[in-house]
């Protein structure tokens, strides 16, 4: 009934019946829309005022709520007669917002509007005129009617700022059709793509369509800099206010003044993991947005370990932790401990006992589980009752399990009263026996923050749920609150992260440990050599949008590829060598060669191998029977060698003589010159050297190897077998000095990083990635 | 490199690739069995760390709260009561298996201080109790033992062994200095004790009936216990259990229409109810028509007939009116709730005993017994003719207070003549499961009778009761003439004089009640009570005014006493400055012992102990120095405080006893 009624009144500013139904689903709007109708009752609301009013009430945020009543009035009196005076409004209302009750300066209101500012039809055509003869006339005439006429109107408006758009519009179209005449039958075409990126984004990343896209949202960008400069548009340290879902509270205002006094208008971010294991692929965004944002705007980000935990906290994750983001490039202005403010938390927690919004409960961990928990029957227990347990708690006198201190907040997802304390009889490694009743991460994330002052509390969208409680909890201590942004996870296919089952892989021998390049952890990851400038780009290509990505391993090797095409230098090397004796070798001794590390690039320097009469090629690149359309090495086809400079051509096929493998072919060589140029040139090594060869394929069969519907026998059944094989590899001596993580090209087969197994006697390489994406897979 | 070496590195990779497998082997055939031992051992071991952390914490958690208990002076506690906490902890630490042994805590007189200020007194009972199991210790060696290991705790300067094998206590200076800087700062703070909802029934004088100074007794010891218990943070009800209800009614009702028959509409000038109910009583006695009549009203007020509902108002509030000027006068609080109230109470209560198969036909009566063994005399629950009797009243009483009002505690003062009859329906209460002794505490704070100087019972000359007003009369007047002999009233102003006067006449009254064992019979005796030597409230009137002029000859304004305690610090250095202090400490001692039995005359004794050792205090240590001149020379500011903790302790105890101080006297 009430809803018919409201679908009559929203049709009387002007909506469609379709587009009233759908308004009433939404609760806040419609709740903005009945107090503007209540306040315009009566007026006029004729000529657009309606959905003007409808425009406003969209957009209206509760912080801005209070000045309703004035918005209305203003579009009514047709002060703010169009969206744009009706935006600017509120803009300049939700900047006096940090105040309960704020006076709204009426003036500053109307100039901020530019209220009474009419813009004559000769004004607009004048600056259209002269924008276009000064800046676009060229582009015009080239482009014609391809030229995006947008660019124009934004310059205009930039000047004209009250002009009305559709009379600017109107201008521009006639102005065009001035000095291009009619649109001929080219201009009707669609544009040609000029750079259409060929680029190896075969596999797109999915947005998961759960999520909705946070303000911030926006596409990726090359490099983590240029996507914290361009796409990133998070509020201003100190206008916190004016984000959406802020809680403005009669201390706001003096506490964001005094929060901008300590930081001085710098941005501070901070990257939080829980120092219980090892950092993955994940992590790395946001390691990326956190330092990232910070340093584009010239702020400070910290490493706070969230060690409130005291259960399987290592010094090994804490260190593994620091290195791999310093391993990404980023150094933490200071690393923090959360447990560095376990005595604060403690003193707050009694605040909020004493003002009666947390208590002590006795509810089984068993008891909050499930979909509707049962009421706490502690909710109400006399305060000091709650102070005395709570105190007891802290001494040891109550054991494990038996009473927990829950917060009187209801989360958004419904959840009743988290908890904020437990008790646990387990040493902390930084506090050692001093405390027995550890804080959660509801209670402890925001305090933090608060304490050290971030302006921009970054993290995955699941934690949107807790943003209610994270402002509540903050406000609620008369403290400084941070704004938080949610940004989407990112996901990999066709890999595990979660540490419980890493480590069962890792029991099962499956993989090797943490660091098995088969993985996704960024110590894997490092391992297989992937340079960390590489996973930086993939994160920034990702971007920072509020939608859970899942992206296939082939997107980041991608980026592995761009970087590494142009920093890893080449080598030859011969991953199953077949020897090769050079009968007509044409110099008198082994030869030096002096071979460009990049060929494309030979001023990028060089290095020098050496020539002989005996040479290994890969097995691979001779076939005894070719089939149609070979181009390598055959008994009738001869083969260009890699910077040699010869041309070979089998004269003798050597074999086994018990098991009839080939085990070396004879050849005569020919000049590169004088031969006939060869259908294909393939490398080859003289005097080589051993390298143990690792090559890795992908671990998991499935997409989603955790995914019970994909997988139902779990994710130890979806492992593919042989996804390690160890060859023994020709090099050539210039590969002898290789350090630890030094990448290279292995031409014409992928590219390799030293494994840290590599010592004196013995060089390990991984393969990295192949050159391409392997098509052969699927 | 030859095809040699690439043999042999094929080789020692199969070498490895063998030593790695046999290794595999290895664990998997060793591990099986090690790896299930080894989770139980890893839960063990994680349980003993477990246990160990929260050991560590509470073993903190103890000596914290041990030093804190004592260390927070503001927080205040009774010093034996914290000496029992701290030898029951050297108990259960030296002889854990006697640690229920209750522990004996005894103040040492002050003559001998030299031996220590408390001493604990267990050894020798404990050496006999290990003889009766087979341990030869003699009790020197057991409180020696004692001695080691009890815990530090701050308000113990050192500990002692001496005599047979006491345990000598020594107070710290320190503390006690502490203590009373508190004292002074906060005020003094009750110790704590469990809070308990506790109803004090007391005064319950009789409507129409002379208040007679049995009642006094009562009205003065229950204000003064509930003052007491309510100082000590209880919930307190008082219930002023009056007689309203009952067959004389329907006589005064009947003499009431006769007498003014247009009582409904002029309240009648009944000016003195004694007489008029001694007019009834002697119609009723004599006159067959009015007694029917008379017992026509009773069923009528009983059914609440209106018009002799309104007669009974009347009547009941003749005397209302006369019990609250005296109530006024002593400054009493108390809450009327008469028999009437339990009226249906009683009907009810009577239900629940027929239904729990309580009550027993006597000859047409339907009697209680308190027990099962139907010893003693039984209650009388209803009367042959079917009315109720005290007894019906009382347990419908108790079980409102219990079941209703929800008390823990309750409290009756009442004369010994009824003691009986209380522990009767206290017995009858429990064996019917309305009290449950271990929940519900229930006391018949009884007292004795009030003697003339004769020694015989307190009466008039004429041989009539004495009437209260008239006693308290004449207590104002024997009053102002003990002032006027001392020419107070040419010193005090008249306001001050008839406020000395009143404070005077009502405090000697309610002092000679309380400051005697309430269950000795007492003389009452003017002379002697406004006597200004010896334990009475003259004396200690005397003494608070003395202390409070010590600071009024000060040329510095000490009202504000924080701003003193900033910079000066209290010195107990002086032999009587100590045992001033060592005494004005042992307040919270002293209250609980008078909230243990509810006897007041505890409190009076401490009164009196702590004049006169300020009186010792006084006449050895100088507080102002004046020269011959008589101008002040020097002030010592720490004993000008311990003058202001005296007056501090005095006026709180003074408020528990009902005596008004008075600055001046």
């Amino acid at each position: 009934m009430a809803g018919e009624d409201l679908i009559a009144q929203f049709q009387t500013l002007g909506m469609s019946e379709q587009k009233a139904k759908e308004t009433l689903k939404n609760a806040n709007v419609t709740k903005n829309l009945q107090l503007a109708l209540a306040q315009a009752a009566g007026a006029s609301l004729a000529d657009g005022t309606g959905m003007l009013i409808y425009h406003m009430a969209s957009k209206l945020k509760p912080q801005q709520a209070e000045q309703l009543p004035l918005l209305v009035r203003y579009i009514v009196e047709r002060k703010l007669d169009n969206t744009q005076r009706v935006d600017a409004a509120l803009e300049y209302v939700l900047k006096c917002g940090q105040k309960l009750k704020a006076n709204i300066d009426v003036k500053e209101l109307e100039q901020e509007c530019g209220v009474g500012v009419v813009v004559t039809p000769e004004e607009i055509e004048r600056i259209v005129q002269a924008k276009i003869k000064s800046s676009y006339k060229e582009a015009l005439l080239e482009q014609r009617y391809h030229f995006n006429s947008f660019k124009i109107l934004q310059d205009v408006r930039s000047e004209l700022k009250w002009a009305d758009a559709k009379s600017v519009k109107a201008a521009i179209d006639v102005e065009i059709f001035d000095l291009l005449g009619p649109k001929t039958e080219a201009d009707l075409k669609p544009p040609v793509k000029q750079n259409e990126k060929p680029k190896a984004a075969k596999a797109k990343p999915e947005p998961n369509q759960t999520a909705q896209a946070v303000e911030a949202a926006s596409d990726g960008a090359n490099t983590i800099a240029e996507l914290m400069k361009t796409k990133v548009h998070f509020h201003a340290p100190g206008e916190n206010f004016k984000t959406d879902g802020y809680v403005v509270t009669e201390h706001t205002e003096r506490l964001l003044k005094e929060h901008l006094q300590k930081t001085g208008g710098r941005v501070h971010t901070r990257f939080p993991p829980e120092p219980n294991g090892i950092l993955h692929i994940g992590h790395a965004k946001a390691i990326n947005i956190n330092f990232g944002y910070a340093a584009a705007q010239d702020g400070l980000c910290y490493l706070r370990y969230d060690d409130t935990n005291p259960e399987k906290e290592e010094e090994k994750f804490f260190v593994g932790i620091r290195d791999m983001v310093e391993w990404l490039g980023y150094k933490p202005v200071k690393i923090t401990y959360s447990s560095d403010n376990f005595q604060q938390l403690y003193e707050w927690a009694v605040v909020l006992i004493r003002k009666g919004l947390a208590y002590v409960c006795h509810q089984k961990a068993e008891e909050l589980k499930g979909f509707t928990p049962k009421p706490s029957p502690w909710r109400e227990r006399p305060i000091e009752e709650s102070l005395q347990l709570f105190e007891d708690m802290k001494r040891g006198k109550i054991d494990e399990g038996l009473a927990t201190l829950r917060l009187k907040v209801t989360l958004e997802e419904g959840k009743v009263d988290p908890v904020a304390y437990r008790i646990k009889f387990i040493a902390h490694h930084r506090t050692g026996g001093k405390w027995c009743i550890y804080p959660t991460y509801d209670y402890t994330h925001c305090l933090c923050d608060s304490i050290e002052q971030i302006t921009h509390s970054l993290c995955t969208k699941e934690f949107q749920s807790r943003r209610s409680s994270y402002y509540w909890l903050c406000n609620a201590l008369e403290i400084y609150c941070p704004v938080q942004w949610e940004y989407g996870r990112l996901n990999m296919n066709y890999a595990l992260v979660s540490k419980r089952k890493i480590g069962k892989l890792i029991a099962e021998k499956i993989v090797h440990d943490w660091d098995d390049p088969r993985l996704f952890t960024l110590t894997a990851l490092r391992r297989r050599g992937f340079p960390a400038e590489a996973i930086n780009n993939f994160c920034a290509q990702m971007g920072v949008t509020g939608a859970q990505i899942a992206v296939d391993p082939a997107m980041l090797e991608a980026s592995v590829r761009d970087v590494l095409n142009v920093t890893a230098p080449r080598r030859l090397v011969v991953l199953e060598p077949l020897k090769v004796t050079i009968k007509n070798f044409p110099h008198a001794a082994p030869v030096q060669l002096e071979v460009p590390d990049f060929p494309q690039n030979p001023e990028k320097g060089s290095h020098k191998i050496i020539l002989d009469r005996v040479i290994y090629i890969e097995r691979g690149d001779f076939k005894e029977e070719p089939e149609k359309g070979y181009r390598r090495l055959s008994p009738q086809q001869s083969v260009g060698l890699r910077h040699a400079g010869l041309v070979i051509s089998v004269e003798e096929v050597v074999k086994h003589p018990a098991t009839g493998d080939v085990v070396e072919l004879i050849c005569s060589s020919q000049s590169a010159e004088q031969a006939e140029k060869p259908k294909a040139f393939v490398q080859w090594v003289s005097q080589p050297i051993p390298l143990e060869v690792r090559l890795y394929e992908q671990l998991f069969k499935h997409k989603n190897p955790e995914d019970t519907n994909e997988v139902p026998g779990g994710f130890l059944t979806d492992v593919c077998e042989h996804t390690i094989s160890v060859v023994q590899a020709f090099a050539d001596q210039a590969l002898a000095q290789v350090k630890v993580y030094d990448k290279f090209q292995f031409e014409r087969i992928g590219f390799f990083s030293v494994d840290p197994d590599t010592s004196n006697n013995r060089i390990v390489f991984n393969r990295t990635v192949g050159l391409k994406e392997d098509s052969g897979k699927k | 490199m030859s095809e040699l070496a690439l043999e042999l590195k094929t080789l020692s990779d199969l070498e490895r690739k063998t030593e790695e497998l046999s290794s595999q082997i290895n664990s998997v055939t060793r591990g099986d069995r090690y790896v299930e031992t080894d989770d139980d051992l890893i839960k063990l071991k994680v349980t003993n760390n477990k246990l160990k952390h929260r050991l560590s914490l509470i073993r903190e958690s103890i000596a914290q709260e041990l030093k804190s208990s004592v260390m927070e002076v503001t927080e205040s506690f009774s010093i034996t009561e914290h000496l029992e906490n701290v030898f029951a902890q050297a108990f259960a630490i030296a002889f854990p298996e006697y640690g229920n042994i209750p522990v004996i805590i005894a103040p040492v007189n002050s003559a001998s201080a030299k031996y220590g200020d408390y001493q604990c007194n267990n050894a020798m009972g404990l050496a006999k109790k290990m003889k009766e199991m087979g341990v030869n210790r003699t009790p020197r060696e057991i409180a020696n033992e004692l001695l080691k290991a009890c815990p530090a705790s701050p308000i113990i300067n050192k500990m002692e062994v001496g005599g047979a094998g006491f345990v000598n206590v020594f107070l710290s200076k320190d503390y006690a200095a502490k203590a009373l800087q508190n004292i002074l700062r906060s005020g003094i703070k009750p110790p704590r004790v469990p809070k308990q909802r506790v109803l004090v029934d007391f005064s319950s004088p009789n409507i129409a009936k002379q208040m007679h100074v049995g009642h006094l007794r009562s009205t003065i010891i229950g204000e003064s216990i509930s003052r007491l218990l309510e100082f000590l943070q209880h919930d307190v009800i008082r219930i002023n259990h009056i007689g309203d209800w009952g067959t004389q009614f329907g006589m005064l009702i009947a003499h009431l229409e006769d007498r003014f028959p247009d009582f409904l509409n002029v309240s009648p000038p009944i000016g003195d109810l004694q007489s008029f109910y001694k007019e009834s009583k002697k119609r009723f006695d004599t006159d067959e028509e009015f007694k029917k009549r008379a017992y026509n009203r009773v069923v009528s007020l009983q059914t609440g007939e209106e018009n002799s509902r309104k007669a009974w108002t009347l009547i009941c509030d003749v005397s209302r009116k006369e019990f609250q000027t005296i109530y006024d006068r002593l400054d009493i609080t108390v809450k009327e709730r008469g028999e009437s109230f339990y009226q249906s109470h009683m009907l009810s209560v009577v239900d629940f005993l027929r239904k729990k198969n309580m009550l027993e036909e006597d000859e047409g009566r339907q009697i209680m017994w308190s027990d099962e063994g139907k010893s003693g005399v039984p209650l009388t629950i209803v009367k042959s003719d079917g009315g109720f009797t005290y007894d019906t009243s009382d347990m419908a009483a108790i079980r409102h207070r219990i079941d209703e009002e929800q008390c823990t505690w309750i409290i009756y003062v009442v004369d010994s003549g009824q003691s009986t009859h209380f522990n009767t329906i206290f017995k009858a209460a429990e064996r019917c499961g309305i009290l449950n002794p271990t929940i519900h505490r229930a006391n018949h704070v009884q007292f004795g009778v009030v003697l003339g100087e004769d020694g015989k019972k307190f009466k008039t000359r004429s041989g009539d009761t004495v009437k209260l007003s008239d006693l308290l009369n004449e207590g104002m007047k024997r009053s102002l003439e003990q002032l006027c002999s001392r020419g107070r009233d040419k010193i005090l102003t008249p306001d001050e004089l008839s406020e000395a006067q009143e404070a005077v006449a009502y405090g000697c009254i309610k002092y000679s009640d309380l400051c005697h064992n309430r269950i000795s019979d007492y003389v009452f005796s003017f002379d002697k009570m406004l006597d200004d030597r010896g334990n009475t409230a003259v004396y200690l009137l005397y003494t608070y005014t003395r202390i409070c002029s010590i600071s009024r000859k000060l040329s510095e304004d000490v009202s504000n006493l924080e701003t003193i305690l900033d910079t000066v610090e209290i010195v107990l250095d002086h032999e009587k400055e100590w045992k001033l202090a060592k005494t004005l400490l042992k307040i919270h001692d002293i209250l609980l012992k008078c909230s243990k039995d509810l006897f007041l005359h505890f409190l009076c004794e401490f009164c009196f102990e702590v004049c006169a050792v300020f009186t010792e205090f006084y006449d050895s240590c100088y507080c102002i120095k004046k020269n011959k001149d008589g101008e002040i020379v020097e002030v010592n500011h720490s004993r000008i405080l311990m003058c202001e903790a005296t007056a501090a302790v005095l006026r709180q105890c003074f408020y528990i006893l009902g005596l008004k101080p008075v600055s001046r006297l």
